[in-house]
């Protein structure tokens, strides 16, 4: 196990691609890990305190990791805890495993991931498990849970996996969705629009876009795109 | 720095000069290439070319690099620009994975042992954002042909039969627009598309003007030859992308018949791999290549290109704006149109090419049965970037010719369509390695007209590869893998004598010449001052601020007719 903590508060952002994979690495080699701090390339050492306890695969981010982004990109298993918030992108492209954020997490939360377990004990920013700008598929499987609120695009172009939401969320859910299942206990803006396929559910008000068919127990749409999405009470 | 180079022992492979895989040395002086005699006493550097093949730079006579087009693609395709290519060091940044940055496609370029590249659809009213843009583009020798194929003048000038009004006119625009040639894109299809149509043949007429594509072709060529520029018509046929097109391809070609030049072509067909479908619909496609080839072969005045589609990522962008709007309806991809006022369109749709995929995969076989079947001396090598793929996988179509194991190996992994659409399995034709360095060297510099490039005779220009592969020991039909992985990366590019890459390593930053031709001194260009000034009151902007004054380039080359 890996415990990192930040040394100072970070003036700008820091970009660190830190996987559990660095805990089979040697203490000293992971204090020579290069993250950007700005546009410069640093060693880890510089912005961190890098200390190593036993031999399991978990990173332990301890403090405010709020301005650090890319946290968990492409990992493909073991454990990442973080103690605090985290920045923009972490967990993109994850591939397996499994991150546990106990603060919010900023935009991109799981964005593009194809696998592995995200959970959130605070709120999620904007886009969460979305495909980057032009990409054609946002997230394929997994799961994402937030135990309190997201923010607007969740699960844009997702095709696959889970995304569940205890509170509320923001507009633009499941927008070009074309599988998996979004899952919103609390209310919602608006829903479904482009939704080729897929499920999403929503416990309290929310606002469906008008091209949606209504049927026994659910709405089918997005007419527009001649989509199968399906929309329904929780 | 060095001002000359002497490379050694290296084994020549010069077509136009007659050199077939020769051991012999070449001098250069000052970024040309000198008898030995001009370097003595000079602080000369060796280059050791041992068993290495030297030939001169490649040229690609047909790519869109520059201009609105390619940026628009850019803009929309935000996917593209996740490739880190180069991060700003000595050079500059440069990101892409096919739709490249003006940086990275003069960096590929030298990294693969290339020159020189052709932008092949200029919008004249863009020509500045053109020219700023080949000026971002270092290491390589560059130009830029301008549409002509829907402009008002045009029409109006070949409606009245005035072809000495036609060529003022085209030595008019290729002066505003520091243009190199004339391109013709699907002539009188994209004005129709102003009016949400297209021609569907070279006797429709267009609309407004009582003109056929037919005659805006031939009066076109015959205005371009009387002027005696370097570059013949250069044109895009009408109906690309259309099931049984090839028939209309056909009929273009042989417009050319009835001219003649002593020094090249006088009609060049472009990407006719997208021109080359027979059938009537996409169920019934099939492949018109070997039609094509014979009109091709059984003439001394045309040449064409190839249009290689590449598997994987591509990014469709033509002046055919109509077209792109039906492959738009087709693949439900992004779809931007541009309409350049009177002048013309384009369009720019995202594409993926997959092997899979029966249409993919015919595309990709008649792009290779032209490259087969037509002569090494009528067809040059290009994947009309970024339209049917990146220009860095031309090493994967030169194999691919040379080689019917590749061809075969590739074959299992397509779509089984393209063994009853197309000849291709049946093909046996295997291209030498001198016909290859012709059809992406010698060829297309003398289809441009380019005495200087595209060889290695004393006083052509000094663009040299080397690349580690010993022609007379190399088996081209077998070794394939070994030829595709040669050609990627030269082990030196040298652009006018300067040493810019080694093994894929960037080592030197060189702008090129940005050549425009100048055939003002052989018209009267106050012929067409009245017409020019009256149209002007339709354009969006002032005569006096239409065109690129030659000291804005950074480097132009003006070539007086």
């Amino acid at each position: 196990m890996i415990i990192i903590k930040p040394k100072t508060e970070f003036v700008v952002t820091v970009e660190a691609e830190l996987t559990p994979d660095l805990a089979e690495k040697d203490v000293e080699e992971i204090k020579k890990f290069k993250v950007y701090y700005g546009k410069d390339v640093v060693e880890l050492e510089e912005l961190f305190e890098v200390t190593k306890e036993g031999d399991d695969k978990k990173l332990v981010l301890d403090g405010d990791f709020s301005r650090v982004k890319w946290i968990g990109c492409r990992m493909s298993d073991g454990e990442i805890v973080v103690k605090g918030n985290v920045g923009a992108n972490c967990g993109a492209y994850m591939a397996g495993g499994k991150i546990v954020i106990e603060g919010d997490a900023d935009d991109w939360l799981g964005a593009e991931m194809k696998d592995g377990e995200i959970v959130v004990k605070g709120n999620a920013a904007n886009l969460v498990g979305c495909a980057y700008y032009g990409e054609a598929t946002g997230m394929s499987g997994g799961k994402i849970t937030i135990e309190g609120n997201a923010g607007n695009y969740i699960g844009e172009k997702m095709a696959g996996g889970e995304i569940e939401i205890k509170g509320n969320a923001g507009d633009f859910i499941g927008t070009e969705m074309k599988g998996g299942a979004i899952t919103i206990h609390g209310n919602c803006g608006f829903v479904g629009g482009d939704m080729k396929a897929g499920e999403i559910k929503i416990g309290g008000d929310f606002e469906l876009v008008p091209t949606f068919v209504k049927q026994e127990d659910a709405w089918v749409g997005d007419v527009n795109v001649k989509g199968e999405g399906v929309v329904r009470r929780l | 720095m060095h001002h000359a180079l002497h490379i050694k022992n290296g084994i020549v492979i010069d077509p136009k000069n007659g050199v077939k895989a020769e051991k012999m040395d070449i001098f250069v002086k000052d970024g040309k290439i000198v008898e030995e005699s001009e370097v003595k006493g000079e602080d000369v550097k060796v280059i050791d070319a041992s068993n290495k093949l030297v030939v001169a730079g490649g040229v690609d006579m047909h790519a869109h690099i520059a201009g609105s087009k390619i940026n628009t693609g850019r803009t929309m395709r935000p996917e593209e620009m996740r490739v880190v290519r180069n991060i700003a060091n000595k050079f500059r940044a440069a990101v892409g994975r096919v739709l490249l940055t003006s940086p990275a496609i003069g960096y590929e370029y030298a990294k693969m042992g290339y020159t020189s590249s052709f932008e092949a659809a200029q919008p004249p009213i863009g020509a500045m954002h053109s020219h700023e843009e080949l000026d971002a583009i270092p290491m390589i020798d560059k130009a830029a042909l301008p549409v002509f194929g829907n402009w008002h003048f045009v029409f109006k000038y070949v409606e009245a039969k005035d072809i000495e009004k036609l060529k003022t006119f085209i030595a008019w625009a290729l002066e505003r627009t520091k243009g190199f040639g004339v391109k013709v894109v699907n002539p009188g299809g994209v004005e129709a598309w102003m009016y949400g149509g297209n021609v569907t043949s070279l006797d429709d007429q267009v609309p407004g003007f009582n003109v056929t594509p037919r005659e805006i072709i031939t009066s076109l060529i015959k205005a371009v030859e009387e002027l005696k520029l370097n570059h013949s018509v250069h044109i895009h046929c009408n109906r690309l992308g259309v099931p049984g097109n090839y028939e209309t391809t056909i009929e273009t070609i042989k417009l050319a018949g009835g001219f003649s030049n002593d020094a090249r072509q006088v009609l060049h067909v472009t990407h006719v791999q997208f021109n080359a479908y027979a059938g009537d619909s996409w169920r019934t496609v099939s492949s018109g290549a070997e039609e094509i080839a014979k009109t091709v072969n059984s003439m001394d005045n045309v040449t064409i290109d190839m249009g290689q589609p590449i598997f994987g990522h591509a990014t469709a962008m033509t002046g055919d704006a109509p077209f792109q709007f039906t492959l738009h309806k087709l693949t439900g991809a992004r779809w931007s149109n541009k309409d350049s006022e009177v002048e013309g369109g384009a369009g720019i749709v995202p594409l993926v090419y997959l092997p899979k995929n029966p249409v993919h995969a015919l595309q990709w076989a008649i792009g290779l049965e032209l490259g087969l079947l037509i002569d090494s001396d009528k067809v040059v090598l290009t994947t009309d970037y970024p339209n049917g793929g990146p220009f860095t996988e031309y090493p994967y179509v030169m194999a691919m010719l040379m080689s019917k194991k590749m061809r075969e190996g590739e074959l299992e992994k397509v779509s089984p369509f393209v063994q009853k659409a197309t000849n291709l399995p049946a093909i046996d034709t295997e291209k030498t390695l001198e016909e290859i360095i012709h059809m992406t060297r010698s060829l297309p510099a003398r289809i441009l007209g380019l005495p200087q490039k595209g060889h290695l005779g004393v006083g052509a220009d000094a663009d040299i590869a080397i690349y580690d592969l010993n022609p007379l020991e190399i088996d081209t039909s077998n070794d394939f893998e070994k030829v595709y992985k040669t050609f990627k990366t030269a082990e030196y590019t040298i652009k006018s004598g300067r040493i810019l890459a080694k093994n894929g390593e960037l080592v030197d930053e060189y702008w090129g010449k940005t050549y425009w031709v100048d055939a003002t001194g052989r018209v009267d260009m106050e012929a067409i001052k009245p017409d020019i000034e009256d149209y002007f009151k339709y354009y969006s902007v002032e005569l006096q601020n239409y065109g690129v004054e030659e000291g804005w380039l950074k480097k132009p080359e003006r070539i007086v007719i």
